[in-house]
């Protein structure tokens, strides 16, 4: 009997999936842990690795279509086998994909600690073959009912894909889920003439609107977003911190470690200063639960990478054990591994505090959404010459605000005061960075 | 307020009822010389004598027969089974006579008797001595059954069972009797009938009774420890059954787990799950679950023992299941 491919969980958070591409092609012999396809996941495009060995018989999902865990993607079999017979008797298997993330329980714990879901049902998604009941709890059923929202628009998260109470009040607070393919509107080369005419009666020219389709990425992003903004009280408190000695420190080091072809940013240096501060305010570096606070016992600094769609948090592990060189190689590396979707869920999952940079753009001080799972978040501003009064004269300063914006619930204005107290001192005398 | 054991509340609650009315009188194997098996009876001789207080013969289908024609001829007897596994002896008299008597001459007779003991598994009492009784008993028209925890309710609920016309079962433990609790110094009454709510909370009702209810508590502490806030339910009264307690509770929380001592199948257990999907349907998050005895005879080897009882750790299983927490 012909085997039925089904889209694998690739990631922990993966709802769904995107073929990218295909990699083998119908009639073509496969072999167990050959590629097969490169599937576009919440987090990254990865590749998928055969579980079985066979003849392509069919390539039953395109290249671009969005597809429910578990639901068939091809068939695997001896040469001329019929795929069909193997599709109508296809169930989704109860086991979800047997693919895990690399990402062990401890980075699961990490990234979602807020909310803890039930097991999650492959099959949920979709009703089974033939059958057209949807599994619900009998209170899901008349909430939905109440709520005038289907069923069939909600996501089950108990067994077998039951609706569950917990299921309908998302659905409400989220609206019920959207459709799953927004239509890609063509967006016509040309450009028409507006009706609208200015004061010479001469028409202006009308662009159309362009609708483009929700990636897996920006969906995640719309649904932690949205999460951290609704749950969490976030507060901001910015610190302008000196920055002068590091321009000289940086100016330093880049020249002594030119022959080896490294070059150290500012952000690299910040980004040892938060994991030294994280590690001697061990509060800040922690999550609100509702079991209590999580106060990491690692320092994981992620570090926001911003792509053409969207942007990704690779994490730097043991940020505070790292050189700053050590740091400035490991960024760069998975910056542009970022930038080619090229990373590992590991190696976005797990951090415990992230930090977001626009100075580059020349934006001074801004203020950023808290990632769940963390506590706090912090946005670092352009450095910039400023004129500071010292001592009745006014000198000219290079000077950086740094805002941190945290979670009220896990801890308080004072906390982050002190932090951000000792991310200054160590800035301000960045040789410290080396003991 | 007076701070006893539940054996003192029992016996307390024998001697109130047998000062204030004569026709009360006690009957049993040890309950006089003895002061009783589990001391429940202690003074009770001393103070009413061997006309009403009567140590039988180890006969309990004959002295349950004699307590209930007792009872038609006008007495109140209080029938005492040293346990209830040795009811099983004296189950004809109560199926066929106690439960029946009333409505086959059409009210010409009432039978005023209260069947009293402990039930359930104590410790390592083996295969026939470690049973619960109540799933019989609640099955039969015509008895009310009782099953108590606390000193408070032993004394308030013994005190009606005897004051009442009609048979009742009254289950105590052997393995409670010298848990304490506080009792009002003035005299009360608790009514037949009526749950009570041993902890109030919010995301789970956990229906229990007897024996269940410390076990149900300490699972609910455990499950506090993980966010999860359990009302618990002592339902006192097995039959009547308190539906409405229970169904106004189910319809706040939602999530129903049922903590007993007593086997799964066809039981009291049972038949509160079948009333919370009839009168809670459309309020139920989940199916109910339960924590019980498992489906087999006691061993006496205290490991497995263990694994035959509803354990805090195996309650809390089935609270977090009807969450949907694993």
């Amino acid at each position: 009997m012909a085997t039925v491919v089904e889209l694998p969980r690739l990631t922990d958070t993966m709802e769904e999936g995107v073929i990218a591409q295909w990699r083998v092609a119908v009639g073509e012999k496969v072999k167990r842990g050959q590629v097969i396809a490169e599937i576009e996941t919440d987090k990254a495009t990865m590749e998928f690795e055969s579980f079985d060995a066979g003849y392509v018989l069919k390539l039953v999902a395109e290249e671009g279509e969005t597809l429910a865990l578990g639901a068939p993607i091809a068939v695997l079999g001896k040469e001329g086998e019929d795929p069909e017979a193997a599709l109508a008797a296809f169930k989704p298997s109860e086991a979800e994909g047997a693919a895990s993330s690399d990402g062990g329980a401890e980075d699961e714990a990490v990234e979602a600690p807020e909310e803890p879901e039930p097991a999650p049902a492959p099959e949920a998604s979709e009703p089974a073959p033939g059958g057209d009941r949807i599994p619900a709890s009998p209170l899901a059923r008349k909430m939905a009912r109440e709520a005038g929202i289907a069923l069939a628009d909600i996501q089950g998260s108990g067994p077998h894909g039951r609706v569950i109470k917990a299921d309908v009040e998302r659905a409400i607070t989220e609206g019920a889920r959207a459709p799953s393919k927004p239509a890609e509107v063509a967006a016509p080369a040309g450009v028409t003439i507006s009706s609208e005419t200015d004061e010479h009666g001469r028409p202006y020219v009308s662009k159309q609107d362009r609708r483009v389709a929700l990636s897996q990425m920006r969906k995640t992003i719309v649904k932690r977003m949205g999460q951290s903004k609704r749950e969490a009280p976030h507060i901001y408190l910015t610190m302008p911190i000196r920055m002068d000695r590091v321009v000289a420190m940086r100016a330093e080091l880049n020249a002594a470690l030119k022959a080896e072809g490294v070059k150290v940013s500012f952000n690299d240096f910040i980004l040892k200063a938060v994991a030294r501060a994280l590690r001697v305010h061990p509060r800040v570096n922690a999550t609100y639960t509702p079991d209590g606070i999580v106060e990491y016992g690692d320092v994981h600094v992620g570090v926001a990478v911003a792509l053409d769609d969207g942007l990704i948090v690779p994490v730097l592990r043991h940020a505070e054990q790292k050189s700053i060189k050590a740091i400035a190689l490991e960024v760069r590396d998975l910056a542009t591994r970022a930038k080619e979707r090229k990373l590992k869920p590991a190696e976005m999952t797990g951090s415990t505090f992230t930090v977001t940079n626009l100075g580059m753009f020349g934006v001074e001080e801004f203020m950023a959404v808290i990632n769940p799972g963390e506590g706090g978040i912090l946005a670092v501003g352009a450095i910039v010459d400023e004129c500071v009064p010292e001592n009745g004269q006014v000198t000219i300063q290079q000077r950086m605000r740094v805002t941190l914006c945290s979670d009220h619930r896990a801890f308080d204005g004072a906390d982050n005061a002190q932090f951000l107290a000792t991310l200054r001192a160590l800035l301000e005398q960045p040789m410290a960075l080396f003991a | 307020m007076a701070n006893i054991q539940i054996r003192e509340a029992i016996r307390d609650a024998m001697r109130e009822e047998m000062r204030r009315d004569e026709r009360v009188f006690l009957m049993g194997e040890e309950v006089g010389h003895y002061n009783g098996a589990y001391k429940a009876s202690e003074g009770l001789l001393e103070e009413f004598g061997e006309r009403r207080v009567v140590d039988t013969p180890i006969v309990e289908t004959g002295f349950a027969g004699v307590g209930i024609g007792a009872a038609m001829c006008g007495l109140r007897p209080i029938i005492e089974f040293m346990t209830f596994n040795f009811s099983a002896v004296a189950f004809d008299q109560i199926l066929n006579n106690a439960s029946k008597i009333r409505h086959m001459t059409n009210g010409q007779f009432s039978v005023p008797i209260v069947f009293r003991g402990p039930n359930a598994a104590a410790h390592m009492l083996g295969s026939t001595h470690s049973q619960a009784f109540e799933a019989f008993y609640a099955h039969i028209p015509g008895l009310k059954v009782i099953a108590v925890a606390t000193a408070y309710d032993a004394k308030g609920l013994l005190k009606s069972a005897i004051r009442d016309d009609n048979p009742v079962i009254f289950l105590e433990s052997e393995l409670m009797y010298s848990k304490r609790g506080e009792v009002p110094e003035e005299e009360y009454l608790i009514e037949i009938g009526k749950a009570d709510i041993k902890r109030p909370g919010a995301d789970v009702t956990v229906v229990t009774w007897g024996q269940g209810v410390p076990v149900a508590l300490d699972a609910a502490a455990l499950a506090e420890k993980e966010g999860i806030d359990a009302e618990v339910i002592d339902l006192r009264t097995l039959r009547p059954l308190d539906d409405a307690a229970v169904i106004e509770s189910v319809k706040k929380t939602n999530r129903c787990a049922l903590v007993y001592h007593g086997w799964p199948y066809g039981g009291v257990g049972a038949e509160v799950a079948t009333r919370v999907q009839d009168l809670a349907f459309d309020w139920l998050d989940a199916p109910v679950a339960r924590a019980c005895y498992e489906d087999v005879p006691f061993a006496y080897a205290e490991n497995l023992e263990n694994l035959s009882l509803p354990s805090p750790e195996r309650a809390l299983a089935a609270i977090k299941k009807v969450c949907y927490r694993t």
